[in-house]
């Protein structure tokens, strides 16, 4: 739980600090997007090559969470979001265990904590060119099933976190006004871990499976639309090619703003 | 399998019912001569060891691009194929005879998603994944489907001979052939048959041995068999299998390390077996097999078992054939060694089967087929014969353990035999419910042993 929760106090102190930097600049007046919060949805998927294997499979994951936005000087705007992510792992092997085990079970819960920062750059007539980042980190909670069939009682336990950073150009058209559709192309580093453990009676061992820095491009078009002079709809849909088929991303968000 | 049928009568005729005594002295003595274990291998076993070899990945489990639906009975055909038309999917195709449709799915979209959208409409009963079927793998050993009942039991009639034709029970066997598609086991795996010797130039085995051996009964380095025992429980541990001749082995492409340790009317020492379990344990065995034993309990016989397995070697041996209470040694040396009881082709216990709180595990014994010298059978007769024993149980437990250390060379002894005795089926929970003293934990089931567990 060390590992976990300097992750949970770095996100902390950052949005203290946002909030901080944000109100001063609010104070001192400058025409930037106010503070903003709500929730947003996010899943997407992810087709990697664990550690040790030769075939590939998948991560799906989707996350719901409580999210913050800060504007900050020359426009950029900080996004802090938490709240709880749902990873699914397709054809997941755990062959180093004394009992090899094959995950087919139901997606896993977490907490997901997550900070991204979009930042314009350079606008030129109806268009604006800026850079996007995001760092999203998933803590797994430890789910147990029941070994059943054995001359003895048994059970596996099986927790799985992931980090995901992305970072990228954003293109956007300005043209609508409240509606800004814009263009994304990102690439998107992935770590994953799902750590299995198993005992029946006095038999017992333990696999962590490792995806180490999977990357990927992801492909996206998304919108950012003023329903009221406060509420804000955030949509993004996308895809990440990748040699032999494709992978999926989608977004939505509703933000109050203050 | 005409060649089966037809040298059925040369096989019924080499038919032996054996149920083994214990080879130690009538009266516990001990021999007092020693054995020198030398090292006379040119290539000895412990030096052929390489990187753990692969386990076979299994296919995706299910087609990539394809879903099978069925809309409930009501629902007209051709509303239903208009509207799987409607979604886009660029193949249709309907199975008249169950009312099933055939979907491939549309570029880009995933069996998940696919199946997530189907059952989305009211109109559909059921969309599930196009899944994917296997051969399980089955060797081309001609006596291997008729006669092998311990690996693969399909049920009916074990035609030993016109007299002795046993009905059989259709599962009452060590699963093997699924456990055959995760591993045949690894040629640097070494399973040492400690026994009467190893005919060496049986068509089934000549290609399985790791050297010629050594022979403590008569001190020299040729275990030649000259009695008929060894040779077959090294067969069924690990006869040379899919080789379109004879029998399979449990541990397809495990090698075998033959040790002499009786004279050749089966008589032997302590001594010659203490020596037996040392220089195999030298020499690299993985898996040390005992189809063979004493009443007496011996501490040096204990402490040579303690010996292999404190290098890591799976020691399994039988736990006798007097129908009594009482396992013989070594295989009531419960920390070091798994002691396996005989079954049947039924899954009962049989019932010369010794049993004692230090049984661990069964394994079919009765009616077991398995190479034999040829000067044995007679000219004329197939080099093969039926028999019975906890004998022939224990190389099926010795197999089994080597496929094991074969797919995870990194686990100790001890993970082994406890893997052998948890994943086994409790044959007899009507009776003895749980772990008890005749099958111990159950006959051993190769499939739950070393097929993934699936969790859902």
């Amino acid at each position: 739980m060390r590992a976990g929760n300097t992750p949970i106090r770095r996100v902390l102190v950052l949005c203290a600090g946002l909030a901080v930097a944000a109100a001063q600049v609010a104070a001192a007046g400058l025409p930037i997007k106010p503070l903003a919060a709500g929730l947003s949805y996010e899943n997407f998927s992810r087709t990697v090559v664990w550690k040790g294997d030769e075939a590939s499979s998948k991560i799906q994951a989707g996350l719901i969470s409580a999210r913050a936005e800060f504007g900050l000087a020359k426009g950029i705007v900080v996004g802090v979001h938490a709240g709880l992510s749902l990873t699914d792992f397709k054809d997941v092997s755990f062959t180093a265990l004394p009992i090899s085990l094959q995950y087919d079970g139901s997606p896993l819960k977490g907490f997901a904590l997550g900070v991204d920062i979009d930042a314009p750059l350079h606008k030129f007539s109806d268009f604006e060119i800026g850079a996007t980042a995001r760092f999203v980190y998933s803590i797994g909670m430890s789910k147990t099933w029941p070994l059943e069939g054995f001359a003895v009682e048994g059970e596996a336990r099986g927790s799985s976190n992931w980090l995901e950073a992305a970072v990228g150009p954003r293109l956007s058209y300005l043209f609508f006004g409240r509606v800004v559709p814009y263009l994304e192309i990102c690439a998107r580093w992935l770590r994953a871990d799902f750590e299995m453990s198993e005992t029946l009676e006095d038999l017992s061992g333990a696999e962590k499976k490792l995806v180490r820095g999977d990357l990927q491009l992801s492909f996206a078009l998304g919108a950012d639309a003023a329903v009221t002079d406060r509420i804000v709809i955030e949509a993004k849909a996308g895809i990440l090619p990748y040699t032999g088929g494709v992978n999926g991303l989608v977004s939505l968000g509703v933000l109050y703003k203050f | 399998m005409i060649m089966a049928l037809e040298s059925l009568p040369k096989v019924a005729a080499t038919a032996l019912i054996v149920l083994y005594s214990a080879l130690g002295t009538g009266d516990g003595s001990l021999s007092l001569q020693t054995k020198s274990p030398g090292r006379t291998f040119v290539r000895p076993a412990s030096h052929l060891r390489v990187e753990r070899p692969l386990l076979r990945r299994r296919a995706p489990r299910y087609a990539a691009n394809r879903v099978l639906v069925r809309f409930r009975p009501e629902i007209d055909p051709v509303y239903a194929e208009g509207l799987l038309r409607s979604y886009g999917f660029p193949a249709v195709r309907r199975i008249g005879a169950i009312g099933v449709y055939n979907v491939t799915t549309a570029a880009g979209v995933s069996v998940t998603e696919t199946l997530a959208m189907l059952r989305r409409n009211g109109d559909i009963e059921l969309a599930r994944p196009d899944y994917r079927a296997r051969l399980a793998d089955v060797p081309n050993d001609p006596y291997f489907l008729n006669y092998q009942y311990a690996l693969w039991n399909r049920g009916g009639v074990l035609d030993i001979s016109p007299e002795i034709q046993p009905q059989m029970t259709a599962g009452a066997d060590l699963k093997a052939t699924r456990a055959w598609d995760i591993t045949h086991g690894d040629s640097e795996t070494v399973i040492a048959i400690i026994d009467t010797g190893v005919d060496m130039e049986h068509p089934d085995l000549a290609g399985k041995v790791v050297s010629a051996g050594r022979d403590f009964a008569n001190d020299d380095m040729d275990a030649t068999d000259d009695h008929w025992h060894g040779t077959h429980v090294a067969g069924v541990a690990a006869a040379d299998t899919d080789n379109g001749d004879g029998v399979a082995g449990v541990a397809w492409d495990c090698r075998i390390l033959p040790v002499k340790v009786t004279d050749a009317e089966g008589n032997g020492f302590y001594s010659w077996i203490i020596d037996g379990i040392i220089w195999a344990a030298d020499q690299g065995a993985d898996v040390i097999n005992l189809s063979l034993g004493g009443d007496v309990d011996d501490p040096f016989l204990e402490d040579a078992c303690k010996y292999a397995h404190d290098k890591g070697i799976v020691v399994v041996a039988a736990t006798g054939n007097d129908s009594l209470s009482g396992v013989l040694f070594p295989a009531a040396y419960d920390s070091y060694v798994l002691a396996a009881a005989a079954s049947d082709y039924d899954d009962v216990i049989a019932d010369f089967s010794n049993y004692g709180p230090e049984v661990d595990v069964a394994a079919p014994g009765v009616w077991i087929l398995g190479p034999a010298p040829q000067w044995y059978v007679g000219t004329g007769n197939l080099p093969y014969l039926f028999a019975s024993g906890t004998s022939a149980a224990s190389p099926q437990v010795a197999g089994m353990a080597a496929l094991i250390k074969s797919a995870k060379p990194e686990l100790p002894a001890d993970d082994i035999m406890r893997i052998i005795r948890y994943t086994a089926d409790d044959i007899n929970r009507t009776s003895f419910p749980g772990r008890d003293d005749h099958s111990g934990y159950g006959r051993i089931n190769m499939e739950r042993a070393l097929a993934p567990y699936i969790i859902r």
